[in-house]
């Protein structure tokens, strides 16, 4: 792990321990519901400042805590144009399969590429601790899973150019 | 009025008794410090560059914390995260654990623990949203360049700022091993910001 990835993942895992604290809470504008307050937003005093971390301009992570709800937003680092696509791509493909994954929200908000939507009823049913090691765990594993795709991208592209063009060596 | 869409109107916002329009105020404390203006800031960072040019990197880092424009005005307060960027900037990374333990494990340490990890948390936000409209994700389109072409600036990812989130990250960590995490709740939930 390079010498900037720790503090950046510890500085996150504290963060998201401090954030996951949350409690089940009632709909004050309208009886019998229970909404994620980060998302209705409907009384500023449940939304507690919101804390960014970020290891330079490409990489960063927003942490959006209310009373009963935190939302996680991810922005993963983008050297280039390839990685930017395979990023968009890469981010798609999870969001389109946002139900079996309890906590992805089905749409980044504006300015990052993936966010998570954690309820009071996740934290009820799921592992605190486990809960912030996923998010850490998809962090680094994003990473290293688009330097992958590009890498296999390229040596692809190599291959497909040179039996493309050997008929006219 | 026919030009309004009437049904996209909130009516929750027209409502005084409605949570929408929950008064803000009435959640800051009494005890708020007189508002500063961005002078008064600029004089408090000219003395705390004082300080640490005399070498009392300590010093200069209580004082900066002490005076935090929590009342301040918006002008003010950017002047002084300039200022507490600048003294954590300038303390050497050998020296953080003991600073730190100097300044926040006297009188009053508690408080002023929890407004250096306000600064960091600010200084970390500062820098990202408002370099945000040259980013990659904005300003790349396949048409822009003609093509893919990897022939381009690569120091996207590693460029400016880079140094300056790796100096308030390591401030985070050493100051999450002396507070533990309440001091990043109490970031949170403190309405009194910097």
């Amino acid at each position: 792990m390079s010498q900037s990835l720790r503090p950046y993942l510890q500085a996150v895992r504290s963060s998201l321990t401090a954030a996951l604290a949350l409690s089940n809470f009632a709909s004050q504008t309208s009886e019998r519901h229970n909404v994620p307050e980060i998302e209705a937003a409907s009384s500023p005093e449940l939304l507690l400042n919101p804390l960014t971390i970020s290891r330079n301009d490409t990489e960063r992570v927003l942490i959006e805590p209310s009373v009963n709800s935190v939302r996680i937003s991810l922005k993963v680092k983008q050297a280039d144009e390839i990685e930017h696509i395979l990023v968009h791509k890469f981010t798609r493909f999870l969001t389109q399969r946002a139900e079996s994954f309890f906590i992805l929200r089905r749409k980044p908000i504006e300015g990052y590429d993936i966010s998570f939507l954690v309820t009071n009823y996740h934290t009820e049913a799921l592992l605190k601790h486990k809960l912030v090691d996923f998010i850490l765990q998809f962090m680094e594993e994003v990473d290293k899973e688009i330097s992958e795709m590009k890498l296999f991208l390229n040596a692809r592209a190599r291959f497909v150019a040179e039996s493309f063009l050997t008929p006219f060596d | 009025m026919s030009q309004i869409n009437y049904r996209t109107i909130n009516i929750d916002q027209l409502d005084p008794e409605s949570s929408v329009n929950f008064p803000m105020e009435t959640l800051l404390p009494a005890t708020l410090p007189q508002p500063e203006t961005s002078s008064d800031a600029a004089n408090v960072a000219s003395q705390v560059r004082q300080l640490l040019r005399g070498g009392d990197a300590e010093g200069a880092l209580r004082h900066a914390l002490d005076t935090a424009p929590l009342g301040g005005d918006d002008r003010a307060k950017e002047v002084h995260l300039a200022t507490v960027i600048e003294v954590l900037q300038g303390i050497r990374q050998g020296e953080m654990t003991r600073v730190l333990e100097g300044v926040c494990g006297s009188d009053g340490g508690a408080e002023r623990a929890d407004c250096l990890m306000k600064y960091i948390y600010k200084g970390m936000s500062s820098f990202g949203p408002s370099n945000g409209a040259r980013s990659p994700a904005k300003s790349v389109s396949p048409q822009s360049t003609g093509g893919f072409s990897q022939i381009q600036g690569r120091n996207l990812g590693e460029g400016g700022g880079g140094q300056q989130m790796s100096v308030l990250l390591n401030w985070h960590e050493k100051l999450v091993e002396l507070t533990g995490t309440g001091s990043i709740v109490r970031v949170m939930t403190d309405r009194r910001t910097v």
